[in-house]
C-alpha cells in the first residue's frame, strides 16, 4: 500500500498538450503579482565572479549554481508562494508507508537541450553516478548513507521502466523529499565517459565540462541552454524552445529569449553597472538601501523589493566554550554567562543601523519566515537591557577588583577575549563595533581580530577564537543543517569537546551538558520521525533550549533585498538563489 | 653581446628559483585552507575534506608538494593546474592574457607619449607657469591611488548618463565577431583605465625626464654646443633630450611587471578580464598554483624588462658596450 503524499489537486490539474503529453499546468501566482508576460527580449543580470565550471557537482559555488539553475532541472520543485513541494521532473511521488520507498513518476516527453529523451535512466545515474560519489567535490554522498543499528547503509536508486524512479532508503527519513529538491539531473549520455560506470575514476567526474568544454556539450533540460561564455566577461544562455513548463494561460515558458550574464566582480562594479542600466536586476545588501531607495523615489526607473528570507546566513556570536584559557573556557561554558551578554547585544540596533531595518529578531535559529518549523521564542531571547547584562555579571562574581574598568574573573584575569570578525565586509565591521562598545559598557573588553570572512567557519572549527562573529545558513527542514546545531556535529564548533574523537565514532557525549544530551536526542529523533507533527514540536522543543541556553547568541536575520528595472515583469525574489526555487522563466520584458 | 646574454639568462634560473620557494613558503603561511571556503555549504562533510585534499595533493607535505609542481615545470613545462576551475593554469592565464597586455599597452603607450614631452616642456620652462601647473598635477597624479581615480571617472560617466562604466565591452559586443562599431565600442570603454591607471604613471615618468634634463641641460657638453653657436632647439632635442632619455628605458623595463600586479585594484573596479583580478582572487582562495605562477610570471617579467631595458640603453647610448 501507498499511501500518497502530494495532494491529489496535482493530479486533477493534469493537462494535454498538443502532442498529447501530460503537462501540469503551472498554477498563476497572482499572490505573488505574477501576471500573463510577452514573450521575447533578454535581461541581463550580474555574476560576481567566472563560472569555475559549467559541471555544477564538480565545485560548490554559487556561480555555476546561478548558471546551473537556469540550465538544469530537478525532480522536485518549490511553490513560489507557499514554498510547499511541486513537481518538477518528476511529475507525481508517492511514499511507502513506512517511509522507505519513494517512487517518482517521471515527466514524459522531456528532452535535454540537444533532442536526445530524457528518461529515469538519467536520474538513477545522477544519484548512483554523480551525487553520492564520494570523490565528486560537490556531491553529497554523506546524506544517502545511513547508519541502521550501527551499520552503515546506502540509499538505491533503481528505473523499474522509462519514466519511474524509485529510491530505497535503509531508514524512514521525513526530510528526504524536501531535500530531492536541491539535486539537478545531469544527462547519462554526455557524461557517461566521466563516470565509474563508464570506465573512469572516481575523481574523474570533477573533469566534467571545464569552462572551455565546447557550448554544445552542456546539455540539461532546464528553461535556458549555454550558448556562449567570453571567459572573465560575459556568459549567455538562450531560451529552450522545448521546454515542458507553460503558464496559467498554456504560453511556453520561458517568456524570455535569452538570459546575458555579465561578470562583475565587486559590488562598486555591479552597483555602477545597475545604475548605468546595463544590469537589468541586482541584488543587494540592507546597507545600500538607502542610496537605491532614494534614487528609486526620484524616478530612476527602478524599484527596490525586500522579501523576509527563508534560506541566507543569520549572524550570530559565539563563545568558545573550549577556549585555550581553562578561566574563559570555564566562563564560556557557563550558561549564565552567555545569558549576560545576551543582555548586552543590542540587535534592534544592528537591525535598525546595519540593515537599515530590513532584518528581523531572528529565531533560534529557525527563520521566522518557516511557517513548518518556526518556534516564536523572542518571550524567552533577552533583549537589549545593559543594567540586566551587568547585574547579571555581578551575580556570577565577574566584577572589577583591581579598578580598572574592566570586570575580572580572577584577580589576575581580566574579562578580556579576542572577538573574531570578517574584516572584509561592511556588515560584519558594523555589527563587532556595536558589540564591543557595548560590551564596553558593562566592563568587558573584547578586542577586534579581522580575518577574511571565508575563513570565519573555519576559524571556528579549528576552534583558533575566542569569540567568533559569524554567519550561518538557514534550511527549510532543520534536519538539513544538523552538523551545525546537533552536539558533536562536524560544524558544531562552539563546543569542540562534545565532537568524536575520530570521523564516524560515537560523540562525546561526556563533555555535553544536559540540555545538550536533550539536542542531540531531538535531532537523533528528527532523523528518523516520520510523523510530521511530533517531529515539528520536537524541533520546536529545540529552539527553546537554544533561547533558554544560548548555545549561541542569534543577532539578526536579515531580508532579502534586490533593485529591478520597472521593465521586467514578475519578478519575485522570496528565497533567494537556491535549488529548487526559480521563478527566472516567469520574468519578461515589458 | 651573445655571451652576456646568455649569462644574463643563465643568472635568470636560479634567481626565478629563489623567487618561487619565497613565494611558496608565503602562500602556505597564509591561514586557512582551500576547503574553508566551502564549510559552509551542507553538503560539504568532514569526509569531503579529506578527498578534496587528497584529490588536490594537499594531504603531501609542502616540501613534497613544492618539488611536484617545479619537475612539472622542468620536466613538462606543465605550472600545475588550478584547484578552483581544474584546469590547467596555462590556459587560465592564457584566456586572460592578450587582453592584459592590449590595456597595459595601451596605458603605457599613453603614459609614455604624453609624459615625455610634458617632461620636456616643464625642464625648459622650469619655474614657469607650466612648470607649476604640471608639477601640482603630477603630483596629485602621483597621490592619488589609480582605483580611486577610476572610480571618480566612473561617477562621473554615471552623472552623465553614460554606460561604458566598467569591461571593455557593452555586452552586446562580447563575444561579437570584430567590427567598426565594436572597436568604436572598445575605444569609449578603454580611455576609463587608460585615464585611470595612466595618470599615475605620467607623473612618474614626467618627474624622471625633468630631472635628467635638468641635470643634462646643467652638463658641459652641453654649454660647450651653445657656445660652439650650435642652434639651441638643435642642442636641445639632439644633444639634451637624447641622453637625458637614457635612464626612462631602464625605467620602461622596471614597467613591464606593471602588466600583472600594477593594477589589481583597479582593475577590479573597473571590471577588466585582465591578469590582476585573476592573482588578487586565486590569492584569496588559496589556489596556489595559479598564485605562485603569476607571481613566477611577474618575477620573469621584471627580469626581462631589466635585460631588454639594458639592451636597449645599449642600443640607444653609444657609451655603452656590453661585452
Amino acid at each position: 500500500m501507498y499511501r500518497r503524499i502530494l495532494a491529489l489537486l496535482i493530479v486533477a490539474s493534469l493537462a494535454f498538450s498538443a502532442v498529447g503529453l501530460a503537462q501540469p499546468k503551472v498554477v498563476g501566482y497572482p499572490g505573488l503579482g505574477m501576471v500573463a508576460g510577452t514573450p521575447g527580449g533578454t535581461l541581463t543580470l550580474a555574476l560576481g565572479d567566472s563560472p569555475p565550471r559549467f559541471f555544477y557537482y564538480g565545485e560548490i559555488s554559487a556561480i555555476s549554481q546561478a548558471l546551473t539553475m537556469q540550465m538544469f532541472d530537478t525532480l522536485i520543485d518549490f511553490d513560489l508562494e507557499t514554498y510547499e513541494l511541486v513537481p518538477g521532473l518528476a511529475r507525481e511521488w508517492s511514499v511507502s508507508d513506512d517511509g522507505t520507498v519513494i517512487t517518482l513518476h517521471l515527466r514524459e516527453g522531456v528532452a535535454w537541450h540537444d533532442g536526445t529523451p530524457f528518461t529515469a535512466d538519467d536520474v538513477v545515474f545522477t544519484f548512483d553516478q554523480i551525487v553520492t560519489n564520494p570523490e565528486a567535490r560537490a556531491g553529497d554522498a554523506a546524506s544517502f548513507i545511513f547508519t541502521v543499528d550501527g551499520e552503515q547503509r546506502r540509499a538505491t536508486f533503481s528505473a523499474p521502466d522509462a519514466n519511474t524512479v524509485v529510491i530505497t532508503l535503509p531508514t524512514p527519513a521525513p526530510a528526504f523529499l524536501l531535500f530531492l529538491r536541491s539535486f539537478y539531473i545531469m544527462p547519462k549520455h554526455k557524461l557517461l565517459p566521466f563516470s565509474v560506470e563508464g570506465g573512469a575514476q572516481p575523481a574523474d567526474i570533477n573533469d566534467a565540462w571545464p569552462t572551455d568544454v565546447a557550448t554544445s556539450e552542456v546539455v540539461g533540460t532546464g528553461a535556458f541552454r549555454l550558448s556562449e561564455y567570453v571567459p572573465g566577461q560575459v556568459v549567455r544562455l538562450v531560451k529552450n524552445w522545448n521546454y515542458w513548463r507553460v503558464d496559467e494561460a498554456g504560453t511556453p515558458l520561458p517568456y524570455l529569449d535569452g538570459l546575458t550574464y555579465l561578470i562583475v566582480p565587486g559590488t562598486d562594479a555591479q552597483v555602477a553597472q545597475f545604475l548605468a542600466g546595463n544590469l537589468d536586476q541586482l541584488n543587494i545588501s540592507g546597507g545600500q538601501f538607502p542610496d537605491f531607495k532614494s534614487r528609486e523615489l526620484a524616478g530612476a526607473g527602478f524599484s527596490v523589493v525586500a522579501a523576509r528570507a527563508l534560506f541566507g546566513s543569520p549572524p550570530h556570536l559565539a563563545f568558545n566554550f573550549d577556549a585555550t584559557d581553562p578561566e574563559l573556557a570555564a566562563v564560556f561554558s557557563n550558561h549564565e554567562f552567555r545569558q549576560a551578554m545576551e543582555y548586552a547585544v543590542d540587535r534592534m540596533r544592528v537591525i535598525d543601523d546595519v540593515y537599515n531595518g530590513l532584518a528581523e529578531i531572528p529565531g533560534t535559529p529557525t527563520a521566522p519566515v518557516n511557517g513548518a518549523f518556526y518556534e516564536d521564542t523572542t518571550g524567552l531571547m533577552r533583549m537589549y537591557d545593559l543594567e540586566a547584562a551587568a547585574a547579571a555579571l555581578d551575580a556570577l562574581g565577574l566584577v572589577d577588583t583591581n579598578g580598572n574598568g574592566v570586570r575580572n574573573i580572577s584577580p589576575t584575569r581580566e574579562l578580556e577575549f579576542t572577538l573574531t570578525y570578517g574584516n572584509d565586509s561592511a556588515t560584519w565591521t558594523d555589527v563587532a563595533t556595536i558589540v564591543q562598545n557595548d560590551f564596553a559598557e558593562i566592563g568587558v573588553r573584547a578586542n577586534l581580530r579581522g580575518i577574511q570572512s571565508s575563513q570565519l567557519l573555519g576559524t571556528g572549527i579549528a576552534g583558533d577564537y575566542e569569540a567568533l562573529l559569524v554567519a550561518i545558513g538557514n534550511q527549510p527542514d532543520p534536519e538539513l543543517r544538523k552538523p551545525i546545531w546537533q552536539p558533536g556535529g562536524s560544524l558544531y564548533y562552539w563546543h569542540r569537546a562534545t565532537q568524536p574523537a575520530a570521523q564516524g565514532e560515537r560523540p562525546n557525549f561526556d563533555a555535553m551538558a544536559d540540555w545538550e544530551l536533550r539536542v542531540f536526542e531531538i535531532f537523533e529523533t528528527g532523523s528518523v520521525n516520520i510523523d510530521a507533527e511530533s517531529r515539528a514540536a520536537n524541533y520546536r522543543e529545540w529552539q527553546r533550549l537554544n533561547a533558554e541556553y544560548v548555545p549561541v547568541i542569534m543577532i539578526a536575520k536579515p531580508s532579502n533585498v534586490a533593485a529591478v528595472y520597472d521593465h521586467v515583469g514578475n519578478f519575485v525574489y522570496n528565497l533567494g538563489v537556491i535549488p529548487g526555487y526559480n521563478p527566472v522563466p516567469h520574468y519578461f520584458r515589458r | 653581446m651573445l655571451v652576456y646574454l646568455i649569462r644574463r639568462i643563465l643568472v635568470m634560473i636560479p634567481t626565478l628559483l629563489l623567487v618561487s620557494v619565497i613565494c611558496f613558503a608565503v602562500i602556505q603561511l597564509q591561514p586557512g585552507s582551500f576547503a574553508d571556503r566551502y564549510l559552509e555549504d551542507p553538503r560539504f562533510t568532514p569526509e569531503t575534506v579529506e578527498r578534496l585534499n587528497a584529490q588536490l595533493g594537499l594531504d603531501k607535505t609542502p616540501v613534497e608538494q613544492y618539488l611536484i609542481w617545479l619537475s612539472g615545470i622542468v620536466t613538462r613545462l606543465d605550472f600545475g593546474f588550478s584547484f578552483f576551475a581544474n584546469r590547467p593554469v596555462s590556459g587560465i592565464i592564457g584566456e586572460r592574457l592578450a587582453w592584459t597586455v592590449v590595456v597595459a599597452g595601451v596605458t603605457l603607450g599613453f603614459a609614455w607619449l604624453v609624459a615625455v614631452p610634458l617632461g620636456i616642456v616643464v625642464a625648459l620652462r622650469r619655474n614657469g607657469f607650466t612648470d607649476a601647473v604640471a608639477s601640482f598635477v603630477g603630483y596629485i597624479g602621483l597621490a592619488v591611488p589609480d582605483f580611486l581615480v577610476a572610480l571618480l571617472l566612473i561617477a562621473l560617466v554615471l552623472a552623465y548618463g553614460g554606460t561604458n562604466v566598467g569591461g571593455l565591452f557593452s555586452a552586446q559586443y562580447l563575444g561579437a565577431p570584430w567590427s567598426w562599431a565594436k572597436f568604436v565600442d572598445l575605444l569609449n570603454h578603454l580611455w576609463i583605465p587608460v585615464l585611470a591607471i595612466g595618470t599615475g604613471g605620467i607623473a612618474q615618468v614626467m618627474r624622471q625626464m625633468r630631472a635628467n634634463l635638468l641635470d643634462v641641460l646643467n652638463a658641459d657638453y652641453v654649454r660647450t654646443a651653445k657656445a660652439k653657436g650650435l642652434h639651441p632647439r638643435r642642442v636641445t632635442y639632439r644633444h639634451a633630450v637624447r641622453t637625458a632619455i637614457n635612464p626612462l628605458v631602464s625605467m620602461a623595463g622596471l614597467q613591464l611587471p606593471e602588466l600583472i600586479n600594477g593594477t589589481i585594484i583597479a582593475s577590479i573596479v573597473l571590471n577588466l578580464p585582465t591578469i590582476g583580478p585573476l592573482l588578487y582572487t586565486s590569492l584569496l582562495n588559496k589556489d596556489q598554483y595559479v598564485a605562485m605562477t603569476l607571481l613566477l610570471f611577474a618575477s620573469l617579467l621584471l627580469m626581462i624588462g631589466n635585460l631588454l631595458a639594458d639592451l636597449a640603453l645599449a642600443w640607444v647610448d653609444p657609451r655603452i658596450r656590453y661585452g
